[in-house]
């Protein structure tokens, strides 16, 4: 009866009370989103590099190698000469070791020189491997493959020629030694989408008319001389290294960051995916804030609402009165109002949310590389929502007062 | 004779080159931090403190007096029964199979061949940088319930501060921050 009542009641002033609606679910999808869009930050970053033990790089701090070597973010300090390398992966710890060369580019994305092994051994969300779409492995020294971004954004298919420039951000270009795509690589949502892949001995080859950081001037060696050469690696700039036991990894770690022959870092990629979530997390907490004081404020826009109509419900409630309801009935009909709006309020806000991840989902993983996984709510939110119904009904009790107030010195006149 | 003094010479002046380009580094080290890696493989379970003197006993110089000593070697006792510095879940069956406990005297003076000349060496007796370290190595029958980890650490060192750890297992690695205030870590899903 009194549900009903209500229900009638609200639906009289359906303009009004669906704008309330409508600017709660809003704020609430604005938390909602949030939260989402911070886990999914999370796992797609966390899942962007699983199975190394240990990354190593020339000394820095854990959080620039894991950004240089798995991100692609910001540049190596140093390179390490292979002779370090080589006798990092010749400990009886190490079962296996992908070397990474980093330090060119081609019109804007990072090429990475490294060898048959990252194919093997680089794994993503939780064991998954990197496969080839089309084409083939690096067979030829002048071969290249690319991730799907790259070859989405350059258009670029299996044979396009292409041309490595020097550096990150430079104007010299390696086009006396053109490459070709053999293949490209199926989406992986991670860094290597972005990535042109070559053999360590493609990037040897491509500097072997250069020193220190330029072309030498006049100097041209014929590709044809330089596939006789020597082309091994003469330093790489990070190492993926996995261990054959966990319990030795920290041993390890140890023996590489006190290497006395070079300054070396190791570290543990999920240690250095933390420490950098912790920088992160800041930002993450202002937005969790802001998204807070949203909700704080449509509660507050919803009792300055129900408050605005009481004035213009008084005869409404006059009514009520004269039908036998008693001031504590008028209390429990505001609140029970409250309560209707933010179920509703909640129900609208979940549609919209799932119907806006759905729709920019594809988009956010395109530009962002965050997968956004559309399941179900989590406890989390359930328990969120179930204390944002009783805000909302306590904070209705504020306006429900007045009204028994009016009710109570009104009875079923009207005095203005 | 001359050329036996030249290549003695050359001998020394090569040792002395090479003593000269020994790469210099020193360990971090920071008071209030201790370092606790954990890892696990199968159902072995290990760790492994390094803790700095200051937070376990209060000093870092070398122990002279005998209340100095004294307390290194309580402190050591200490770290001897593990249950001081931390708890494993009961049903996690874990039976303690090695342990090893030792106080680190790190000089910074140490690696230098001049030892002799050293006279000065009290004087420099500050700059030590005393260390605990502690490793133990569990067998469990189910290491699946190691849920959580629990520190009295914090309580057993009061000068104790906080605990960064490493930790690894087949799930990946992680890391935790550890204080006195919520002395325990989380590792459910993590082994």
């Amino acid at each position: 009866m009194l549900l009903k009542l209500t229900f009638n009641s609200l639906y009289a002033r359906l303009l009004t009370v669906g704008m309330t609606v409508f600017a709660i679910s809003l704020s609430l999808m604005l938390y909602m989103s949030v939260e989402k869009l911070r886990t999914s930050a999370y796992t797609s970053f966390t899942d962007t590099i699983s199975q190394t033990d240990l990354i190593v790089g020339a000394r820095t701090s854990s959080v620039q190698l894991l950004l240089y070597s798995v991100f692609r973010i910001g540049n190596a300090t140093n390179n390490i000469t292979w002779e370090s390398y080589e006798d990092v992966i010749n400990k009886k710890e190490v079962a296996w070791s992908v070397p990474i060369s980093l330090g060119d580019s081609h019109k804007g994305f990072r090429v990475m020189g490294t060898n048959s092994e990252f194919f093997k051994r680089y794994k993503f969300r939780g064991g998954q491997s990197i496969e080839l779409e089309k084409g083939n492995n690096l067979d030829d020294l002048y071969d290249v493959i690319i991730g799907a971004g790259v070859a989405e954004k350059l258009n670029y298919s299996v044979g396009t020629p292409l041309i490595v420039s020097h550096g990150l951000q430079s104007f010299s270009d390696h086009d006396d030694q053109p490459f070709k795509v053999s293949g490209i690589l199926a989406k992986t949502g991670t860094p290597v989408d972005n990535t042109v892949i070559v053999s360590l001995e493609a990037i040897e080859a491509i500097h072997v008319d250069w020193s220190t950081g330029a072309k030498i001037p006049g100097q041209i060696t014929p590709v044809e001389e330089i596939r006789q050469m020597d082309l091994s690696p003469k330093n790489i700039t990070a190492a993926l290294i996995g261990v054959n036991s966990k319990l030795q990894i920290f041993q390890l770690q140890r023996w590489i960051n006190e290497y006395p022959e070079e300054s070396l870092s190791s570290i543990l990629p999920g240690v250095a995916l933390q420490e950098l979530w912790r920088i992160v997390g800041v930002v993450e907490n202002l937005l969790l804030g802001i998204s807070v004081t949203v909700i704080f404020t449509t509660l507050i826009g919803m009792t300055a609402i129900i408050f605005s109509s009481l004035n213009e419900r008084r005869r409404e409630m006059a009514i009520w009165r004269a039908m036998g309801a008693s001031p504590k009935v008028v209390i429990g009909l505001l609140m029970l109002e409250a309560f209707i709006i933010s179920v509703m309020s909640i129900i609208v806000s979940i549609v919209m949310l799932f119907l806006t991840l759905y729709v920019l989902q594809p988009w956010i993983d395109n530009t962002y590389g965050i997968l956004v996984n559309i399941e179900t709510l989590s406890v989390k939110d359930i328990y969120i929502f179930m204390l944002f119904i009783i805000a909302a009904s306590l904070v209705s009790l504020i306006p429900a007062i007045r009204a028994y107030w009016f009710s109570i010195n009104d009875g079923m006149t009207i005095k203005i | 004779m001359k050329y036996i003094i030249y290549i003695l010479l050359s001998f020394n002046l090569m040792t002395f080159a090479i003593s000269a380009e020994e790469t210099r580094q020193v360990d971090k080290h920071e008071h209030g931090v201790g370092e606790l890696n954990i890892a696990v493989e199968g159902s072995t379970i290990e760790f492994e403190f390094m803790i700095p003197g200051a937070d376990i006993v209060g000093f870092e110089y070398v122990a002279k007096s005998d209340e100095d000593i004294a307390k290194i070697n309580q402190a050591l006792e200490t770290f001897d029964d593990y249950t001081n510095i931390f708890t494993l879940p009961s049903n996690s069956l874990c039976e303690l199979n090695g342990q090893k406990v030792a106080l680190k005297e790190e000089d910074e003076h140490d690696d230098h061949d001049d030892h002799d000349e050293h006279d000065d060496h009290d004087e420099h007796a500050e700059e030590n940088h005393n260390e605990f370290y502690a490793k133990y190595s569990f067998e469990c029958g189910n290491i699946n319930a190691i849920k959580e980890v629990n520190f009295p650490y914090f309580a057993t060192f009061t000068n104790s501060g906080e605990l960064e750890v490493q930790f690894i297992s087949n799930m990946g690695s992680t890391s935790f921050e550890v204080e006195g205030d919520e002395p325990l870590i989380n590792t459910d899903g993590k082994i």
